[in-house]
């Protein structure tokens, strides 16, 4: 039998592939503290896909089936009371406190919309003017023609924390929760009990009790283990009930709370997406140790981080799936990752991409003023600390800042790089074989040549000290005969997986060029020519500013040996490997406050539209985790 | 993929009952394969060893292997260049070496149900050896890959048996008695075994006299 859990997330499944739109109502129920947020423009995308063709899917079957109780009954999707001319918005976040998530959604009948949600309970709202239903951890909370589906989870710090303080202000001794530990070994909640049942001590309940309201009795015979599930109980009331104060009294929602994520909301495609990375920075669990022993430090990093949010809007044309983003950033940052991309495309790199090349990309940044920009930025910042720690490693960085020749290292590895898939191609190896005597039967090693197809890859790097890499591997050939000096390459021999060589290129056309292509090495060491890579993409490359790539699905994926992925990831696959299409990344200009992406999936060959091609793709999967 | 595993099974048996048992996995033919499994953390959701973990595995095997009954000399080779395995052990008879193989399959392994521990797949009596191959033997393949067990197909399976009398007849129509008359050779594939463990099959009947 399927938990409700399950069901609704095919709930879930159900309308997020079948793709709502937009009306506003969903949109203001978004909590504030989200932090990522994927909204669904329905209406738009249903004029390109039809809800019909949606629900013949075989995974809509079994969708359709969970939500209407085990049988289907000839009722679909469009029975399950959603508005589908209002927004879907799935979200998820978290503050110092807790964690939130769920999502947003039209209401067109109540009625049938609670036959989906049949096992929550209607309850008494903690908060006037909406519809309040519970379900175990969940909550649907409904107000006019949208509803949410909500839930809010303390956060073990926070409930460790007052844990710890009512169990030791009772005069006992401190638990170690080793969450970690306690799930690699194994341990049932059963052993947790036995372990602190040997520890539990009688205590008074004191005034630290009273903060989550626990009942005093109650509190004084539970173990450690009891009070801290009873905490958690509390916490998560209490959170949830400020949460829906505030959205529902105080009128404090994400969309009116952030400029940007309010304006994504009107953009007219099919999708859009909301990361508010600073937010996930200043919340991040690994950063609690960092924010208690270095607050003032922590401050200035999180300046450094305002601001940092990623928008992005998904649109589903005739022929393609384009992503477009922006990534948003603060001022410092901002000078930083300027400073880091004011190089010029390096041109010579397109000599070493065949025209024919199946995937490639281009990479151009200038670590050396990026490194010299956030030096000045955070090594002020750092030395403000006067942790000793800190101190320390401020002293060794400005010490190797001066010592070290940082023009040198900066002109050996510039930081541009570019990288390629030449195709697949047989490589000889050698292998042994046992070789038998004819008269006696008694055998022998013996060394034969053999071949294996391998995956041809070349990375370069562009560089104005190619003497440094060739005085390196002259040195290292001085130490071992893999490395071989062949006049216009250097041969390592056994250097992928111990039995595939290796080729390095330095110092031809200002590039740094490292391939297990035996082809380019020997026959194309200066490039490939006229068969080097021109015209559009050749174009795009140059264009596109830090970063380009270009991968041609089919061919890569006809190409690439099954072999090289497991069974599962090739049945996903096979649903590719009969379409033809290519991906494109490219980039604008980095400016003082964003960089813009996109990415563009281009179908090619037999198909009937990008819907199509995209719901295929989620029914193999689908069909395949079944 | 070119041959995948190359297995040679041999074993000397003298005319009083000991003699020599050596085994040998080849695996150099794929070693681009088996290096880039070592490469990974985990494949198939099961964690892969790393070589110093295997080494120390062999020389516990070993160790174990050396403290069995009417076994000595115990010896292991292994080559992680070209993954060459090559086991070799001293026996006083080859119930002893069928025990001892018993007791350590059952020791080491997880299944303790082993059915077909309970035969045996070697008899040596006076001049008559029969042989077959427990079946323990290809268990790991039922849970390999499709496409890796038809890879097997291009590996070879070679069961040797060496004696110091000479080799009167055979009963298995595939097996080669060689020019010296002192060794029986049955070749096949790692694939065609599993189709069909009877293919290694065999009663090779010896001569009174020894080599002259």
């Amino acid at each position: 039998m399927i938990n409700n859990s399950h069901r609704y997330v095919l709930f879930l499944l159900g309308i997020v592939v079948s793709f709502f739109a937009s009306a506003q109502t969903s949109d203001d129920l978004i909590p504030k503290d989200a932090v990522t947020v994927f909204s669904v423009n329905n209406t738009s995308l249903l004029k390109k896909i039809s809800m019909d063709s949606i629900i013949q899917y075989e995974f809509m079957e079994e969708v359709q089936s969970e939500m209407f109780d085990g049988s289907a009954d000839n009722k679909t999707l469009k029975d399950a009371g959603v508005d589908f001319n209002q927004k879907l918005n799935v979200f998820y976040g978290r503050n110092g406190n807790y964690e939130v998530s769920g999502f947003t959604f039209g209401i067109s009948s109540l009625k049938d919309l609670l036959r989906v949600f049949d096992d929550f309970d209607k309850t008494k709202s903690p908060v006037d003017g909406i519809e309040y239903y519970n379900s175990y951890f969940n909550h649907l909370i409904l107000k006019g023609n949208a509803g949410l589906v909500l839930r809010v989870d303390p956060s073990y710090e926070k409930v460790k924390h007052v844990t710890d303080s009512i169990w030791r202000a009772r005069g006992n001794g401190y638990v170690i929760d080793d969450k970690a530990k306690s799930e690699e070994e194994g341990m049932d909640e059963g052993d947790e009990g036995d372990d602190i049942d040997k520890i539990l001590k009688d205590g008074e309940l004191d005034e630290d009790d009273s903060e989550t309201k626990l009942d005093p009795k109650a509190v004084q015979i539970k173990t450690y283990w009891e009070l801290k599930d009873s905490v958690t109980s509390v916490l998560q009331a209490r959170y949830l009930n400020a949460i829906l104060v505030e959205m529902f009294e105080k009128n404090i929602h994400l969309k009116n709370q952030d400029v940007r994520f309010n304006d994504m909301l009107t953009h007219t495609c099919e999708g859009t997406f909301y990361l508010d990375n600073s937010r996930n920075f200043q919340y991040a669990k690994g950063f609690w140790y960092f924010q208690t022993m270095f607050p003032e430090l922590f401050k200035d990093i999180k300046a450094l981080y305002s601001g940092n949010v990623v928008i992005g809007d998904i649109f589903l044309k005739e022929n393609a799936i384009s992503v477009k983003f922006e990534a948003h950033y603060g001022k410092d940052l901002g000078k930083i990752y300027q400073k880091l991309n004011s190089t010029k495309f390096d041109k010579s790199v397109l000599n070493y991409i065949h025209e024919d090349c199946a995937g490639f990309f281009t990479y151009n940044v200038n670590l050396k003023e990026g490194y010299k920009q956030a030096y000045d930025i955070i090594i002020p910042m750092l030395s403000k600390e006067r942790d000793p720690r800190v101190t320390t490693n401020v002293l060794k960085a400005e010490l190797l800042n001066e010592f070290l020749n940082t023009d040198a290292i900066f002109e050996t590895y510039q930081g541009s790089m570019f990288g390629t898939f030449n195709g697949i191609k047989k490589v000889k190896t050698k292998k042994i074989e046992f070789s038998y005597d004819e008269n006696t039967f008694e055998y022998k090693e013996k060394e034969i040549e053999g071949e294996e197809e391998m995956p041809m890859f070349t990375v370069g790097f562009s560089t104005g000290r190619a003497d440094i890499p060739e005085k390196i591997l002259s040195y290292m050939s001085k130490m071992t005969s893999r490395f071989k000096n062949m006049g216009k390459y250097w041969k390592i021999d056994d250097a992928v997986f111990n039995s595939i060589p290796v080729y390095v290129m330095a110092g031809n056309n200002g590039l740094l060029v490292i391939t297990n292509d035996e082809d380019l090495a020997i026959n194309h060491t200066n490039g490939y020519g006229i068969k080097s890579l021109s015209g559009k993409k050749a174009k795009s490359a140059k264009k596109s500013k830090f970063m380009y790539a270009y991968v041609n699905i089919g061919e890569v994926l006809n190409k690439i040996p099954k072999q090289v992925f497991t069974a599962k990831q090739n049945e996903i696959l096979d649903a590719m490997r009969g379409k033809e299409g290519f991906v494109e990344l490219t980039t604008e200009k980095t400016t003082a406050d964003h960089t813009n992406f996109d990415i563009n999936y281009f179908f090619q060959g037999n198909y009937k539209d990008s819907g199509i091609y995209l719901l295929d793709l989620i029914n193999s999967a689908y069909v395949l985790a079944k | 993929m070119v041959s995948c595993v190359d297995i040679v099974d041999d074993i000397y048996i003298k005319s009083d009952g000991t003699g020599t048992f050596k085994y040998s996995v080849n695996l150099s033919a794929s070693k681009v394969k088996v290096n880039s499994i070592l490469a990974l953390d985990s494949l198939d959701g099961r964690k892969v060893p790393s070589i110093p973990e295997i080494k120390e595995k062999i020389n516990r095997y070993k160790e174990i292997f050396s403290q069995k009954e009417g076994m000595s000399n115990v010896k292991v080779e292994s080559d992680f260049t070209n993954f060459i395995f090559k086991f070799q052990c001293d026996f006083e008879s080859v119930i002893h070496l069928q025990k001892a193989l018993k007791d350590f399959v059952l020791e080491e392994s997880k299944n303790k149900n082993f059915k077909d521990l309970e035969t045996n797949w070697l008899d040596w009596e006076m001049n008559k050896l029969t042989r077959s191959i427990p079946s323990i033997t290809i268990d790991f393949t039922s849970k390999l890959k499709k496409e890796d067990a038809e890879a097997l197909k291009t590996g070879k399976y070679v069961c040797i048996s060496r004696f110091e009398k000479l080799v009167d007849k055979v009963e298995n129509s595939s097996a080669l008695i060689s020019p010296n008359k002192q060794a029986v050779m049955i070749k096949t594939t790692p694939y065609a075994l599993i189709q069909n463990l009877k293919l290694l099959e065999n009663t090779i009947y010896l001569t009174e006299n020894k080599k002259p």
